[in-house]
């Protein structure tokens, strides 16, 4: 799959909630050739600025048919608060699309369950199902200005579930309690596809293994390259001493290829 | 018609100047130009596909070979420190085995020179890979990681006594009739004499430095920050240390010297081929900007029009 490094300019950069950004460039041949779940790395350093050095991964948030994509992000550290600065106008270095996104399956319903800024690789999925077939989302968040965005997945189906863990919006809980919810109804076959914390993963996990439905997951690791160079972003298999690597061979793996007994 | 290897061109100003030679020599190894891949920062070479144009290089070198497949160390394996990258990858890699039969035939295909990376707990597993390499289509020179705990000697990094280091390279020189280029750890007292002793056991070239070893604790969760603990430091933090041990080594031993540490730009590159390095590789600073070698390359050439110098070798300082 080609990818490409481009000097992307900055069409919007907007503060949505307290430490959280949209950030909105111009890169046509990425926007192009995106598949849901894949990510870009991003320079976040300035010029030629040695500190940070290294690029920031950051999931395919939307892509606009104009050659715009977007990213929705939050700022947890140097990195991201100095892309935070960056102004429309300006020019970001992306490389990308990376990795292998979400396995669309049609002839099921799908749930996403996305935990926080999680969701950022579950819309561009979300749109795609929506258009074949029964589409349920089950948002969660500890409060509601964690995730500024959900009326970009609220619209696009009427089974959608919102909790939050200090009842600020929808039902106060978990996203988890949702899922429960929600595989007592379905009876056949389903698919679940999630990304979030690895704890709410792990049980997301764990709930589809009772069910047996198919999980997959969209895993995070720290990376250097984010494509197959340094072998950094490993993450333990299930069934041997061996390890996945996050930026090629995922980031969205079958939840059953991990190992999530693994602790860091 | 007579072929040229250094064709007249007329530059902008109407000048005559000839185009500068870029190759360089390393044993009998010729390389179209000075600008290596570090091992361990381009993969097997296809992961760079579409980002960088590897006929361009002057080489590439293949991530650290063992003889049976290595899982690797478990994650958290990278953490960034200012201007640096620790990392405690734990050599994963594929094994010989798969290398060639997997990897190396899409490498064939490469117009540049392909040299493979080795790397062993016994002077045995040394010279066992050395020997399947030798009759490897394609690669054309091998460069040894010396800096492997030496099971036999209490995991010892063979690279850190000089003796071993010496053994390593005889064993590996024996075992090839490829060029062998051994790669020095900076973790040693006096790299000078590591360098003299591999010099003099065989070694057609060095290259240095390797990977600084380093740590750093996460406060916020109070561990260290990698699983392994240590790990080796890289990136632009390490160039002044690297430069500094690549000075003393060129003027220790008489086999040429290939400089690596921090290399990101044309300038660095610069600084190391006049502090007389017959080469360099580009490491880091290929995983943040794939593209890094074609532009380090470009640079060293444009130097060379700009100062009407006309070899490589014409960019060491004089004594
Ligand atoms: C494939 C992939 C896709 C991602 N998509 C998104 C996204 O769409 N939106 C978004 O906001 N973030 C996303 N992330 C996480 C994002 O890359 C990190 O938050 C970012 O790199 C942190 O950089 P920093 O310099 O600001 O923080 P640092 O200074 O590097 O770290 C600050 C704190 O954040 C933690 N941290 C660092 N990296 C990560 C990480 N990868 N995951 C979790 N915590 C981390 C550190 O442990 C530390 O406590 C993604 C990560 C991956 C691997
Ligand atoms: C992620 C990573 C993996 C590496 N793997 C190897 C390896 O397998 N064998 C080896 O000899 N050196 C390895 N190195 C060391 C580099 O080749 C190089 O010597 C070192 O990083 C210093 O150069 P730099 O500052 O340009 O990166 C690795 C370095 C990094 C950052
Ligand atoms: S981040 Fe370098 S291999 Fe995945």
């Amino acid at each position: 799959m080609p990818k490409f490094d481009i000097p992307a300019k900055i069409v919007e950069q907007t503060q949505l909630a307290h430490g959280i950004f949209l950030l909105t460039v111009e890169a046509p041949a990425i926007q192009n050739s995106a598949n849901p779940g894949q990510f870009c790395m991003l320079e976040v350093k300035y010029n030629n600025s040695r500190d940070p050095m290294l690029r920031r991964p950051l999931s395919i948030y939307k892509t606009r048919t104009n050659g715009q994509i977007s990213f929705l992000y939050k700022e947890v550290g140097k990195g991201t608060r100095l892309l935070s600065k960056r102004r429309p106008g300006e020019i970001v270095r992306v490389l990308g699309p990376l990795g292998q996104g979400f396995r669309l399956i049609h002839d099921r319903p799908c749930i996403l369950v996305g935990g926080g800024l999680g969701i950022a690789p579950l819309l561009l999925p979300a749109e795609r199902i929506n258009q074949s077939g029964k589409l349920i989302i089950l948002i969660g968040a500890g409060n509601v200005s964690e995730i500024p965005t959900i009326e970009d997945f609220s619209r696009l189906t009427r089974h959608f579930h919102i909790a939050t863990e200090d009842g600020s919006l929808g039902q106060r809980g978990m996203v988890t309690d949702l899922l429960a919810q929600t595989l007592q109804e379905i009876t056949g076959m389903a698919q679940i596809y999630t990304c979030g914390p690895w704890p709410m993963m792990k049980a997301v996990y764990h709930m589809a293994c009772k069910k047996n439905i198919p999980c997959q997951v969209s895993l995070e690791a720290t990376m250097a390259c984010g494509i197959g160079l340094c072998l950094g972003c490993a993450v333990p298999k299930s069934d041997s001493r061996e390890f996945l690597h996050v930026c090629k061979e995922g980031p969205v793996f079958d939840a059953d290829q991990v190992n999530w007994e693994y602790t860091q | 018609m007579i072929h040229q290897k250094n064709p007249i061109t007329k530059s902008p100003n109407h000048q005559i100047t000839k185009s500068p030679n870029l190759s360089i020599k390393i044993g009998s190894l010729v390389l179209k130009n000075p600008v290596l891949l570090a091992s361990g920062t381009c993969g097997y070479g296809t992961e760079l596909d579409g980002l960088l144009d590897l006929d361009q290089v002057g080489g590439i070198i293949i991530k650290g070979i063992s003889s049976s497949p290595r899982p690797g160390n478990p994650p958290p394996r990278l953490v960034e420190t200012p201007c640096g990258l620790l990392n405690s990858i734990g050599l994963e890699n594929v094994g010989i085995e798969s290398f060639l039969k997997d990897k190396l035939p899409w490498l064939r295909d490469v117009k540049t020179s392909l040299i493979v990376n080795i790397l062993g707990n016994s002077v045995e597993e040394y010279s066992e890979i050395a020997k399947k390499l030798d009759g490897a289509k394609g690669v054309k020179a091998i460069e040894v990681n010396i800096s492997c705990p030496n099971v036999k000697a209490g995991g010892i990094a063979f690279g850190t006594d000089p003796e071993a280091a010496a053994n390593v390279t005889r064993a590996v020189k024996k075992a090839t009739g490829l060029p062998v280029i051994i790669k020095l750890t900076p973790n040693v007292t006096d790299i000078t004499e590591v360098a003299r002793k591999v010099a003099s056991a065989g070694a057609d070239a060095v290259s240095l430095i390797n990977t600084l070893l380093g740590m750093a604790i996460d406060i916020k969760s109070r561990r260290p920050a990698l699983a392994n603990v240590f790990g080796g430091l890289s990136g632009p933090a390490i160039k002044p240390i690297a430069l500094r041990m690549v000075w003393q080594v060129v003027r220790a031993v008489d086999i040429p010297v290939i400089g690596i540490g921090g290399i990101s730009t044309p300038d660095d590159a610069l600084e190391f081929l006049m502090a007389g390095a017959r080469a360099v590789e580009i490491g880091t600073a290929t995983l943040i900007r794939p593209s890094t070698a074609g532009d380090v390359l470009a640079g060293i050439k444009n130097y060379m029009e700009t100062n009407s110098i006309q070899n490589i070798e014409d960019l060491r300082l004089p004594e």
